[in-house]
């Protein structure tokens, strides 16, 4: 059984010409100015944890309003980012995160493939993230 | 047996397509800009975009794969149906059939979820969410589910054309511009009908999977109408959090690895790969139908109803869970 290489130049010229019309559609997006418009608050973190069927027990919004990182009443996390018009959230069990905050950086990973690290920058560090400190949350 | 001959060269309909892709979405922009109404993100846009790119890489790849399977499975074929007009439009039917059991079982069974997932995971709904396809499709074996439609005898090249026409279709259903289509709306996959799809509301999950007729979801029980008293969020139930395209193409496919390679009985692998996705052996995590349960008993409301089947359980039921790790809830 031979391989043969199914790149033949039509092939590289198609995917050439989308590609160049990809950079043209998001050119036109970017020149538009559609672009991060979400910002985090109390009362979305408050909603995003309501469908989540859980209150905001404490949280810390970065300083740009892009990123929040919450303590929930029923001992899970909540983290929260914008994704550009709308904000994305994961919740996740206290002990899967690992927390480490320096000279207001606070930077999270998370024991999920599927979720990137969170890093964001914070105005003050609340001593409950101290629970947080090196993996896993005291509940 | 030698096949029958499609009586005009099939036309590369998707091909085709492309120019009026690229102009629609330019004109959706420019409207969503002077309206306010809808959405775009640069970034998201070209996630979706990078994506469509991807799966052409990958279909030129190994889309031949799937064309060989039809070909060789339409050598045991049951009836010679030939290039006819009737077999046509039965082949019309049959293929926007296939494509609703293949959609629901993308969304009910993991395995195929890891690769439909992708085309969900923008929080977006525009034109551009349509192309924000797969690249792992052929590998994911979706072409499976068309296998039956060239056992039957429609022509491999006829199935392939129908295919391409209903994906074609489903381009323009992605928007938040168009409202509700009157009486169409009773036959036809519409942009309301395919919000309610691409929604993770509690109540908008594991609904309408149509491909061009939505009377197959009214037929089979998992038509929901949108309400506009509840706007669609889209995505996934476990947001992505990225728009990196690898991580989109391939998170659940390593999530699916993660689970089967830490399971300690196979009948663990078999749940963490071929059960509901969100399954987990201690119910742990979230599936769609844990989700409507708890939504329903938060409200005071009956679950609601659709996309409880092929579930073992009230607690495996449904789809979109995705992406669950060990720290999920």
């Amino acid at each position: 059984m031979q391989f043969e290489n199914p790149f033949g130049v039509a092939e590289i010229i198609e995917l050439g010409g989308s590609a160049a019309v990809v950079l043209l559609m998001v050119g036109v997006a970017a020149v538009l100015g559609f672009r991060m418009s979400a910002r985090i608050d109390d009362s979305e973190l408050a909603r995003l944890a309501e469908a989540d069927g859980a209150r905001v027990d404490s949280a810390v919004i970065s300083q740009n309003g892009r990123a929040a990182f919450a303590r929930l009443s029923d001992g899970r996390v909540m983290v929260a980012r914008v994704m550009g018009a709308d904000v994305s959230a994961r919740f996740a069990a206290a002990k899967a995160v690992s927390l480490n905050v320096k000279a207001q950086r606070l930077n999270a990973t998370f024991a999920d493939v599927g979720f990137p690290p969170l890093k964001m920058r914070i105005d003050d560090s609340p001593a409950w993230l101290n629970d947080f400190s090196g993996g896993g949350g005291s509940t | 047996m030698t096949p029958p001959q499609a009586p005009f060269e099939i036309p590369p309909i998707i091909t085709y397509a492309v120019p009026a892709f690229v102009l629609l979405i330019i004109i959706e922009m420019i409207v969503v800009k002077l309206t306010k109404k809808g959405r775009y993100e640069y970034r998201d846009s070209a996630t979706s975009l990078t994506m469509g790119l991807g799966n052409r890489v990958f279909g030129i790849m190994f889309g031949g794969f799937a064309l060989l399977a039809y070909f060789a499975v339409y050598e045991f074929r049951l009836f010679n149906l030939g290039w006819t007009w009737p077999v046509m439009v039965a082949c019309f039917f049959a293929e926007d059939l296939a494509y609703y059991w293949f959609h629901r079982i993308a969304h009910e069974r993991r395995f195929f979820w890891a690769s439909h997932i992708v085309h969900h995971s923008s929080q977006h709904y525009n034109l551009t969410t349509a192309l924000r396809q797969t690249w792992t499709g052929t590998l994911g074996l979706t072409f499976i589910f068309w296998l039956p439609l060239v056992y039957i005898g429609f022509p491999p090249l006829m199935v392939v054309l129908f295919s391409g026409i209903s994906l074609v279709y489903q381009f323009w259903i992605h928007t938040e511009l168009i409202n509700r289509m009157g009486p169409l709306e009773w036959v036809l996959n519409t942009p309301s009908h395919h919000r309610v799809h691409h929604a993770t509301n509690a109540r908008y999950l594991d609904a309408n999977y149509a491909g061009v007729l939505i009377i197959w979801d009214r037929l089979f029980g998992t038509f929901v109408a949108e309400n506009d008293e509840e706007k669609p969020h889209y995505g996934i139930v476990s947001q992505l959090g990225t728009f990196n395209p690898f991580r989109v193409a391939f998170h659940e496919w390593l999530g699916i690895w993660r689970d089967v390679t830490s399971a300690k009985k196979f009948s663990h692998v078999f749940g963490y790969a071929f059960g509901p996705p969100g399954w987990s052996p201690d119910g742990s995590r979230k599936t769609s139908a844990s989700i409507k349960a708890e939504w329903a008993a938060r409200h005071g409301a009956p679950a609601p109803s659709p996309a409880y089947a092929l579930s073992t359980n009230a607690d495996e039921g449904g789809k979109t869970a995705a992406g669950e790790g060990a720290g999920a809830p």
